[in-house]
């Protein structure tokens, strides 16, 4: 059996979300459409607006819709430190361990030669600019310990050896709460190199 | 269609693409079967024991069930001897990945070019310069590919001669080069015997590179290298 064209329109529409597969899709039409078609607007509303009013920041290319974010433009940061994260759920995970209050720099992805990603994707530029202009003290490279992310955290530390910035790269080993015997050899071999003086 | 499984087989990851909601589909060089992809399930969900494990560049041992285009991994681990290629290296690395997903076929199976790829990152780990592993791997790839350069003797059957100039010419050979031509195209037969005998020095290396990104552009086809592109761009941005 086949749907109207609108429905199966509806359906295709909504797969392009991650995790919905064609069953999910279906159900979330048929719900909408029989008994939420006030949410179903709400959402139009919403994506609409987004689409046309978020935007990425000036400074930091996290989402929002001020020329400046409010990480960015909130005065009572640490203005010296800049943490460089791959993505924006990374700064929401920062942001709520309370362990930093500096401000970002969102890459929205990684080094990636083989996907053709390089520096410009990332606004590699910007974040040169920024180095130069010189109110920063320090990066911190908080990429993620993959070999695409250690490229990333190299390559933007040599930009920053060059702006004559101070760099640290986030440590990586056993997670809290873990054990030595479940902790997989990389990691161990990161904790064991990266150890430091007991006090 | 019978059920083939593979147990424990050597391999390295070459390159990997998210896959549905949590998996990931891999690309592996593997010393028996050649470039075999294969579906990693569950590998990219947050408590996946394979994040760890499969990574670029790292000698692993892989297991996998079915036949056909793709396969899916039952098990993956490292082998006991780690590569750690550093990290201002990594896109030779990439560079290299990028050549074998260019030139070889899935299960096209040739042992010669594993061993070369795991030399070549052996070499790149170590202080050798990456410059002269490159090279190498190009050259001691394209052996392997069958499309090995005649360096030694001239397209006529002549010995090359270390102080004389030749041009060369992909698929057909060494040529003594006339004294019209320009020289950007000629190449010392000193460099010529230097890469037949694998000893490149630094005089070399530059002839060497444009002789061998000759013949793999040749068979690259004219779809550029990414890796080339953004390796560009990252040069263009650090200056």
């Amino acid at each position: 059996m086949s749907f109207s064209p609108r429905l199966q329109q509806l359906i295709d529409a909504l797969r392009c979300l991650p995790g919905v597969g064609p069953k999910s899709a279906q159900r979330m039409s048929f719900h909408l459409l029989e008994r939420d078609r006030e949410g179903a607007r709400n959402i139009v509303e919403a994506l609409n607006v987004a689409l046309d009013e978020i935007g990425h920041c000036r400074l930091c290319r996290m989402f929002t819709e001020e020329e400046v974010c409010s990480i960015c433009s909130a005065g009572r940061r640490q203005a010296g430190l800049l943490c460089v994260v791959e993505s924006p759920a990374d700064v929401i995970a920062v942001e709520q361990s309370n362990a930093y209050d500096g401000r970002y720099f969102v890459l929205m992805g990684r080094l990636s030669p083989l996907d053709g990603i390089g520096p410009d994707e990332l606004g590699l530029g910007l974040l040169a600019r920024r180095l130069g202009e010189g109110d920063i003290e320090e990066i911190i490279l908080a990429t993620n310990p993959t070999v695409e992310g250690e490229a990333t955290a190299h390559y933007i530390a040599e930009l920053a050896n060059a702006a004559g910035v101070r760099s640290s790269r986030i440590a990586h080993g056993v997670p809290v709460g873990g054990e030595l015997e479940y902790a997989d050899g990389g990691t161990l071999s990161h904790a064991f190199s990266g150890r430091q003086r007991y006090e | 269609m019978s059920r083939h499984k593979v147990e424990l087989q050597p391999a390295f990851l070459l390159h990997h693409y998210p896959y549905r909601e949590t998996s990931r589909l891999l690309e592996l060089l593997t010393r028996d079967y050649g470039r075999v992809g294969l579906v990693a399930r569950g590998a990219r969900s947050p408590r996946s024991k394979l994040r760890g494990i499969l990574r670029p560049f790292t000698p692993l041992l892989v297991s996998w069930a079915g036949r056909g285009e793709l396969g899916t991994l039952t098990a993956a681990e490292r082998q006991s001897q780690t590569v750690t290629v550093p990290a201002a290296r990594l896109n030779s690395g990439w560079y290299m990945n990028e050549l074998l997903l260019r030139l070889l076929q899935r299960h096209d199976t040739n042992e010669a070019i594993y061993e070369n790829y795991a030399a070549a990152l052996n070499r790149l780990e170590q202080e050798s310069a990456e410059a002269v592993v490159l090279r190498l791997f190009e050259k001691r790839l394209l052996d392997a590919l069958g499309y090995g350069l005649q360096l030694t003797v001239t397209e006529q059957g002549q010995p090359v001669e270390a102080d004389r100039t030749y041009t060369y010419r992909t698929e057909v050979g060494v040529v003594l080069s006339a004294a019209a031509t320009d020289p950007q195209q000629t190449i010392a037969g000193r460099t010529l015997l230097a890469l037949a005998a694998e000893r490149l020095d630094d005089a070399d290396l530059a002839a060497a590179r444009s002789l061998l990104r000759g013949v793999l552009d040749f068979y690259l086809g004219p779809r550029p290298l990414k890796v080339r592109e953004v390796t560009e761009a990252m040069y263009r941005h650090g200056t």
